[in-house]
């Protein structure tokens, strides 16, 4: 619009000097020597030629021309020409105006196409430094959409890539548009077949435009070399072909790098995962050899030392608390195993919350011989709920306090309802958990900081409390207390059993 | 009867602790116990324990730290225990001057055996690098670099006396391929075992009873080879 206001403003200021020249030569100075003022006029139509459009230059020429003729070539105030020879200087004058017009219109053009090229440029080196910085691969081509559409202040941008007969689609800018997935298909497969650039019109071959809810949208194929992989759609402020096309294949790259970028991510989660079951290995083979060891030597020791009666009770104990760990040992891999296989069924029933707190700590006793238990039970009223998932998850949260906690310290367990359902809460007094371990803990293998000084231990336990709450889509999360210790909080959601109405405060 | 052998026993498992200690008690020791490697180490230095029991799991330091620590002071027997299955651990320890090494779980007969083993070799004395070594029908004249076999010379090249002596100097300790390979063979063959592979293929085939079987020449798998002088 404003260029158009312009070139009407540049028409009229043209028109306006041609009026002055003509008033000031033939009024005012009474001029008649025909070359004078035809030099005067091409003076005026060059100026303008410079500094304004074709079209601009060209009614200017003639207005000149029709000028000349009428008031100074004679007869004077008619059109018509007498004389031969002014004839030739009439010709002489408007192909030499023209053809002024004509070349500073062209290299006005050139300019205008330098500018433009350059911002272009600008954006797209703009654009292929976003690319370079983008490091996450799952975000990667969401945030290319984006930065295409900012780079270069287009209203919509998508990049739409083939997956398994899919059109997978990243959009970006003001309002999302549905694509139709036949007609990115059809542009896709004319990409693929041919690859011709007519350099002469600067058509591209797959180029197309097509309309969608009213709304031009041009299609760019994504190429790496000559191989087409998917399409970048666009619309909003014109942009060069020759510019898509070279759009299209800083795309095609940063749609190949994320893919690597992704690659690089598998191989890197494939080695950690190789390396955990290398860490499991090693711990639960030392986890098994430890008490094979003692109860062999232990069992050697009572039939073949001279102990007195205190001893061989040390020595049974010893046998049976190390049996009572290789069993524990075993029924973790059988958790482990169930929860993998996705067998953990749960059985609800009516139950007490005391009596799932005793079973846990019956589970866990030796883990917490050395420790004070303080059970807080708010309502220990019926709840409707699996008790065997429940102990067992919450015998695998009272062990893990027994061993990160000090010997002779206190495990608080605090169980209430609340809208959640059940709630259990234990709460040790150890070191806490180091926030760097926070974000991991209840990964399958992932030992703490502190857990990874010690020799026992596989990783296994608060996993296997998150796989079995799961079953019950009970939840547990940790966080460290307000003294240090450390807080683990799980939840079950349960049927609570109608509190029969108070009865009358008997005799 | 001389003084009871003291032992020090490293572990940190509990479990280990109650069961060896009164092991090692009722057959006739004295036992001291640490449960980490600092521990172990302010021990040794304390109660200078005749042998050591050191398990490689430990919280603080690595067992084969421990190991390379106490070697820089004495020679006192390590009898390493491992419960990792990995066999580098032992090796490295076995390398840092660890005498024998046992996999856990083990039976409480074949602890004892190697700790008598490991202390009738330091009550003999240092090994000698002089004189003659018995052991079964088989003697070892070192001086003259002579091995007679049933009262039979047995005629060796100078690589396989070389070989036979060092695991016969270190008799029924285990030596590491990597160990032997430096010593017989220098420090740019430890990564060549095919060539000590040979030479102890050689060596049985002249001094053992049966080749196939051997008495002197133990193997230990993947670890190294021990010189047994034990009849049994």
């Amino acid at each position: 619009m404003s260029t158009r206001g312009s070139e009407a403003w540049r028409l009229a200021a043209a028109l306006a000097a041609i009026g002055a020249v003509t008033l000031v030569l033939g009024p005012v100075l009474g001029t008649s020597n025909a070359s004078t003022v035809s030099t005067t006029y091409l003076l005026v139509v060059l100026l303008v030629a410079a500094t304004s459009r074709l079209r601009v230059a060209v009614i200017t020429s003639v207005t000149a021309m029709l000028c000349l003729n009428f008031f100074f070539l004679p007869p004077t105030g008619t059109f018509t020409i007498s004389e031969p020879q002014n004839w030739i200087a009439l010709v002489a004058f408007i192909a030499v105006s023209l053809m002024a017009s004509r070349l500073s219109a062209v290299a006005q053009a050139r300019t205008d196409e330098a500018l433009s090229r350059r911002d272009e440029l600008a954006r797209l080196f703009d654009l292929g430094r976003d690319v370079l910085l983008i490091t996450d691969s799952r975000e990667a081509l969401s945030i290319l959409a984006r930065s295409i559409a900012r780079r270069f202040d287009l209203e919509f941008v998508a990049v739409a890539l083939p997956r398994a007969g899919e059109w997978e689609i990243h959009q970006a800018g003001g309002e999302p548009v549905a694509l139709d997935p036949r007609q990115l298909s059809s542009a896709y497969a004319a990409a693929q077949t041919s690859l011709e650039f007519d350099a002469y019109a600067r058509t591209y071959a797959g180029h197309r435009t097509i309309s969608v809810n009213g709304r031009d949208i041009r299609l760019v194929p994504l190429r790496i070399g000559t191989r087409p992989i998917g399409v970048l759609a666009a619309a909003g402020r014109p942009v060069e072909a020759g510019t898509l096309d070279t759009l299209a294949g800083v795309v095609a790259i940063a749609v190949e790098r994320a893919y690597f970028l992704e690659q690089l991510k598998a191989g890197e989660l494939a080695r950690q995962s190789e390396q955990l079951k290398t860490t499991l290995l090693a711990s639960l083979s030392h986890d098994l050899r430890t008490p094979l060891t003692a109860i062999s030597v232990a069992a050697s020791n009572l039939k073949g030392l001279e102990l007195t009666d205190a001893e061989r009770l040390e020595q049974s104990d010893l046998i049976q608390s190390e049996a009572a760990r290789l069993t524990r040992l075993f029924e973790n891999v059988l958790d482990m195993a169930r929860i993998d296989a996705g067998a953990v069924a749960q059985d609800s029933r009516w139950t007490h919350p005391s009596e799932i707190v005793a079973t846990a700590r019956e589970q866990v006793e030796p883990a917490l011989r050395a420790h004070q238990v303080d059970v807080l039970i708010d309502h220990d009223v019926p709840v409707e709920l699996d008790p065997r998932l429940t102990a067992s998850a919450l015998a695998h949260l009272l062990e893990n306090a027994g061993q990160y906690s000090p010997p002779g310290s206190t495990i608080h367990v605090d169980v209430r309802l609340s809208e959640e359902g059940l709630v259990v809460q234990v709460r040790d007094h150890g070191a806490g958990i180091a926030p760097a371990d926070l974000p991991r803990l209840f990964e399958r293998f992932y030992r703490g900081a502190e857990a990874r000084t010690r020799t026992s231990g596989t990783g296994m336990g608060l996993w296997i409390v998150r796989g079995l709450l799961a079953a019950e889509k009970g939840r547990v999360w940790a966080e460290n207390g307000a003294d240090g210790g450390a807080v683990f909080t799980m939840t079950i959601p349960v049927a609570v059993k109608e509190l029969e109405p108070a009865g009358s405060p008997g005799s | 009867m001389t003084d009871r052998p003291r032992i020090l026993l490293v572990d940190d498992e509990v479990a280990i602790q109650r069961a060896v200690g009164p092991l090692l008690r009722g057959r006739g020791y004295d036992v001291d116990v640490a449960r980490t490697g600092t521990e172990a180490l302010d021990m040794f230095a304390s109660r200078s324990p005749g042998l050591i029991v050191l398990d490689l799991g430990l919280p603080d330091l690595e067992g084969s730290e421990v190991c390379r620590r106490i070697r820089m002071h004495s020679q006192v027997p390590i009898i390493v225990l491992s419960a990792r299955g990995s066999e580098t651990d032992k090796v490295n320890a076995l390398d840092l001057g660890a005498d024998d090494y046992m996999t856990k779980p083990f039976g409480p007969e074949e602890l004892l055996a190697r700790i008598r083993v490991a202390l009738r070799r330091t009550a003999a004395g240092e090994s000698p690098d002089g004189g003659i070594l018995h052991a079964g029908a088989l003697a070892i004249d070192y001086d003259r670099r002579r091995v007679v076999r049933d009262e039979i010379e047995v005629r060796l090249t100078p690589k396989e006396f070389e070989l036979l002596s060092l695991l016969a100097r270190n008799r029924d300790r285990v030596l590491t391929h990597r160990a032997i390979l430096k010593e017989v063979w220098g420090p740019n063959a430890v990564e060549q075992p095919e060539h000590l592979w040979t030479l102890v293929a050689q060596l049985r085939k002249k001094i053992e009873p049966d080749p196939a079987h051997p008495r002197y020449l133990v193997s230990e798998p993947w670890v190294g080879y021990r010189f047994v002088t034990d009849e049994s």
